[in-house]
């Protein structure tokens, strides 16, 4: 059984209100969660850290317009932080993060996770069209009704994962008919009990309801098995592999928001892969002609081979392409099958190691 | 324009881009090149890229005019001759605002022009790659039909504002498409190396020129009142920094502009760098300066930061908008801040491989006034100081 905290407050309202109490009664030096911004309220993530700007955050506003792990990795790279910190993000950000501390690119120390069971965002395109708005309600009715949200990110919809592992705070969102009502927020953590000691709310004892869980889990993975046909990617072979990158403009942003492609120089940078007239002119010479673009299959194979094992299926390469190329589902089918070869689920647990980086004695005896 | 007033007629009865196919076949038979690049559908059909081409077979299905810019021609040709150029003699197919990038590539060493020839034609815009790839068959048709009537309207935002889609001076060769008499182009050589191209082929230069002239004056005309209505309605939106803030509110800072765009050459960026990152408790202390931290941080810093970098260069080509996941007008924008600075200097980004780069070059007199209001500033503050 987890400790549970319940406010009485809507889930966004009592967050907000448990995120205030931490600042205000200095717990935290500060939070980073969704905010609005400017005239136009465009949504950022933000780093506050008077309790007076808490008005302004939506930490559970359904758009991603970046992948946080990336950015928690950039903030505590150089040093960590030296003061409590909590960090609102959704269960793939924080399983990504994960993942990066594994590869020392970030740090865990004085930071509180802060997460919820997650309803998904909303494609980037529909923040760049202005209309979130009016989806909203939409939205936390699907959310609290645990179904499958309407015109949200594919890979959201596609993804089984939406159970925080390694949160110290879970918000129940998912399949919670109340959350009009009140927050209910689970305690995972020694750090997450004693950090919420003093806010107005009611103690109790529970856990997530596991039928509800296992429900939206079953909707969602018929609808992978669904969106998987649509973007006819069942069998990732080569020729489907070459469809589907053919016409990619090999400018590498999927790499560019991806939380796990870390890399501070890309192999597709460096002076070794930029090829000049002695490769052109010999590939000139043995067909007659050469694509300009002929690396970028080369390109995606290596980068989806270096992201499998860390891949949490976000889908933010797939929002920012400016080809539309559905690169979530091609990362999706990559990441399952590897991952399930290593019986790996990254970002689960700090403590397990990167499959590449162990070894075991008797590990694929049928491929030695 | 041109420094030639005659120029080749040159029959295209199959069309303007099987005209341009044809005799790009005819002059790499007379050896006028050894190779071509030029764009082409790719195998799966459904975009385009650059072709580095020798095979007459494979030439047949090129496209020069097609209808999206997947990549700018000019980071092409420098990914070939970056490291130096090659043996090859390689004519490049490609469209005026591409041409110019390369001339400015070639300026700041990015670009080696000797085994290159470049050859441009009248260019009537490319789609935005949303668009286009929201239903390639729908984009063929309806970017031929547009671009036979010079319609820009399907066209990219700065196409519709691009008053250097003909001739600028630096190309070898130059394709006059534009109010010529049908199923015929107009060849018209900028340099000597494309009046040797002409000469290779047999052309003579008896064709005169002028009806082309004139309709191609028309259109910049009009392109040049838009491409003004254009920056001065964008400049009302974008003037202050907080307007300028609002402009880029919706960035995520992923630098697609950047990559994809042919002036921003830099290997490492600035803001990619080591130079970058910082501690902890150094976002701490600047989200306790103001109100919040917007995380990404820098990013106005960036676009800023970029302009001042590559504006004076910035040829308008639209690359940066297209990439941009989240529709934001970067290439409007910096085609009114590149006008402003090109102007400033009486700069031509890509008009001749020898005007040289404003930035490197110093003259005494330059910029008094900008000298006399510091003067006054800093007066003025002494008078305050007092």
């Amino acid at each position: 059984m987890t400790k549970v905290l319940s406010i009485e407050k809507s889930a966004e309202e009592g967050l907000k209100e448990l995120i205030k109490f931490l600042l205000e009664n200095g717990k935290v030096k500060g939070v980073i969660a969704l905010r609005k911004m400017g005239e136009d309220g465009a949504i950022s993530y933000s780093l506050i850290t008077s309790p007076n700007d808490v008005e302004s955050t939506v930490p559970l506003f359904p758009l991603m317009p970046v992948n946080f792990a990336k950015q928690l990795s950039r903030l505590t790279l150089t040093e960590a932080a030296t003061e409590p910190i909590a960090v609102v993000m959704r269960p793939c950000e924080l399983r990504a993060f994960i993942e990066l501390v594994k590869r020392t690119q970030g740090s865990l120390e004085n930071i509180l996770f802060i997460s919820s069971t997650c309803g998904g965002v909303y494609p980037l395109k529909m923040a760049v069209e202005g209309n979130i708005g009016e989806h909203l309600p939409e939205y936390w009715k699907a959310v609290a009704q645990g179904e499958l949200v309407p015109d949200s990110r594919l890979a959201c919809q596609a993804c089984e994962y939406f159970v925080p592992y390694t949160a110290d705070i879970t918000v129940s969102l998912l399949g919670n008919k109340g959350i009009n009502k009140a927050t209910t927020l689970f305690l995972n953590t020694e750090k997450g009990e004693n950090i919420v000691e003093g806010v107005s709310g009611k103690l109790s004892e529970g856990d997530l309801d596991i039928a509800t869980i296992e429900q939206v889990r079953s909707k969602r993975k018929a609808q992978k098995e669904r969106l998987s046909d649509e973007v006819e990617l069942k069998n990732l072979g080569i020729d489907e592999i070459t469809k589907t990158f053919s016409r990619c403009i090999g400018c590498r942003n999927c790499s560019k928001v991806c939380p796990a492609c870390y890399c501070h120089v890309c192999f597709f940078e460096t002076e070794t892969s930029q090829h000049g007239a002695v490769y052109y002119e010999r590939e000139l010479q043995k067909a007659g002609c050469v694509s300009m673009l002929s690396d970028t299959i080369f390109y995606h194979l290596v980068r989806l081979f270096h992201v499998s094992t860390s891949c949490t299926a976000c889908g933010q390469c797939a929002d920012v392409c400016p080809a539309d190329i559905p690169l979530w589902a091609v990362s999706l089918k990559m990441g399952e099958s590897v991952q399930k070869t290593f019986d790996y689920l990254p970002g689960k647990d700090m403590e397990e190691g990167l499959p590449i980086t162990t070894f075991l004695p008797e590990e694929f005896a049928g491929i030695v | 324009m041109t420094n030639t007033q005659k120029g080749s007629l040159l029959p295209a009865e199959g069309g303007v881009q099987k005209g341009i196919i044809d005799f790009v076949k005819q002059a790499l038979k007379q050896e006028a090149f050894d190779a071509v690049l030029i764009p082409s559908r790719v195998p799966a059909g459904d975009s385009f890229a650059y072709f580095l081409i020798q095979s007459e077979a494979v030439l047949e299905g090129a496209t020069p005019l097609s209808p999206v810019m997947p990549v700018q021609g000019a980071r092409v040709i420098s990914s070939i001759t970056r490291r130096g150029k090659g043996k090859n003699r390689i004519a490049v197919i490609t469209r005026p605002c591409e041409a110019r990038a390369t001339i400015e590539l070639a300026k700041l060493e990015q670009v080696d022009l000797e085994n290159i020839t470049i050859i441009t034609m009248d260019c009537p815009g490319v789609m935005p790659l949303s668009d286009y790839f929201k239903d390639q068959g729908k984009g063929d048709k309806l970017f031929e039909d547009a671009s036979q009537n010079w319609n820009s309207q399907p066209m990219r935002p700065v196409c519709q504002i691009c008053d250097k889609f003909s001739a600028v001076g630096g190309e070898d060769l130059h394709i006059g498409i534009m109010g010529i008499k049908s199923d015929s182009v107009l060849l018209i050589p900028g340099s000597p190396k494309g009046e040797d191209i002409l000469n290779k082929v047999g052309l003579s230069l008896e064709e005169d020129i002028s009806a082309w002239e004139t309709t191609v004056s028309k259109l910049i005309e009009e392109r040049k009142k838009k491409r003004n209505e254009s920056n001065q309605g964008l400049k009302s939106d974008i003037k202050g920094i907080d307007r300028l803030l609002q402009a880029f509110s919706t960035c995520i800072n992923c630098h697609n502009c950047m990559r994809v765009c042919p002036i921003c050459y830099c290997r490492q960026c600035h803001f990619d760098s080591d130079k970058m990152k910082f501690s902890f408790d150094d976002y701490v202390t600047r989200a306790e300066a103001r109100d919040g931290l917007r995380i990404p941080t820098d990013m106005l810093l960036f676009h800023i930061g970029r302009m001042l970098h590559m504006s004076l260069s910035c040829v308008s080509c639209g690359m940066c908008e297209d990439a941009c996941p989240m529709d934001i007008p970067v290439s409007q924008i910096f085609t009114l801040v590149g006008d402003r600075n090109q102007e400033a200097f009486g700069y031509i980004p890509g008009r001749s491989v020898d005007e040289p780069l404003p930035l490197t070059t110093f003259e005494e007199e330059e910029f008094l006034e900008v000298e006399q209001s510091y003067a006054g500033v800093s007066s003025r503050q002494e008078d305050q100081d007092d």
